[in-house]
């Protein structure tokens, strides 16, 4: 499946609510990328509920200046969260499905800090 | 957001369309062979439930070719107009990413060949635009 497949699609939960839209898929690679990195796998998906795109990542990063940019990213994609690949229930061609009692994670980069 | 807690993982993270996606791709002499324009990802079964447990889906490849006109039209291009360049010649991944020799043919440039074979070399000065 192409990656460019799955992003925008609609995100549902277990009673078919529309939680967000998938706008980015987050992957492990078990050692360092800049270094033969071996393929990655798929954490889960970064679902945003108000936006169908991502502002180059800023609201996944600690990035707190300039303010002004920082406050206006962090309202707009307010309530972005990942779902755990485990978490997800079916990938349909319309929508994505998650399991009942799914749990909403932290969208923010450890590493982007 | 922040209040929400991390995801437990093992590895480097990193997201796809962020970190991956439009990135140049660099031969192993650092000669650019084009963009990352799309991900080929393994394990993913559409319209089928995913059993609890299944294993993670995998990106096995990258994917690259003509996509100009779904970039200005949308949509998504055709997959035969995508080059699938494996995983396993990734050497590295940073501001850009860089392959590894390999022996698999990356013909993702053709439209700019022929544009310099057909069109710039015929401008006045166009067969040294290179130097």
């Amino acid at each position: 499946m192409q990656l460019s497949r799955l992003l925008g699609l609609q995100v549902i939960d277990a009673g078919s609510h529309p939680v967000g839209t998938v706008v980015d898929i987050r992957l492990t690679i078990a050692s360092d990328p800049e270094e033969n990195p071996p393929t990655p796998r798929v954490v889960g998906l970064v679902i945003s509920p108000r936006t169908k795109s991502s502002f180059l990542g800023y609201e996944r990063s600690g990035a707190t200046a300039p303010a002004m940019l920082a406050a206006i990213a962090r309202w707009r994609h307010r309530g972005t969260f990942l779902a755990a690949w485990e978490d997800v229930a079916r990938i349909g061609s319309e929508q994505v499905k998650l399991r009942s009692g799914y749990t909403r994670y932290s969208a923010v980069l450890a590493s982007a800090d | 957001m922040s209040e929400l807690s991390a995801l437990p993982h093992r590895g480097h993270l990193l997201d796809a369309r962020l970190h991956l996606l439009d990135r140049q791709l660099l031969d192993h002499e650092d000669d650019p062979v084009g963009i990352v324009d799309d991900l080929e990802l393994s394990g993913i079964e559409v319209d089928t439930d995913i059993n609890p447990g299944a294993e993670a889906p995998q990106v096995t490849g990258l994917l690259s070719g003509q996509v100009l006109a779904t970039r200005i039209f949308g949509g998504v291009p055709p997959r035969s107009h995508l080059q699938e360049i494996p995983w396993s010649v990734v050497a590295c991944v940073a501001v850009v990413v860089k392959l590894k020799p390999t022996d698999v043919t990356i013909e993702v440039e053709w439209v700019e060949r022929w544009l310099r074979d057909r069109i710039i070399k015929h401008i006045p000065g166009g067969r040294h635009a290179a130097e």
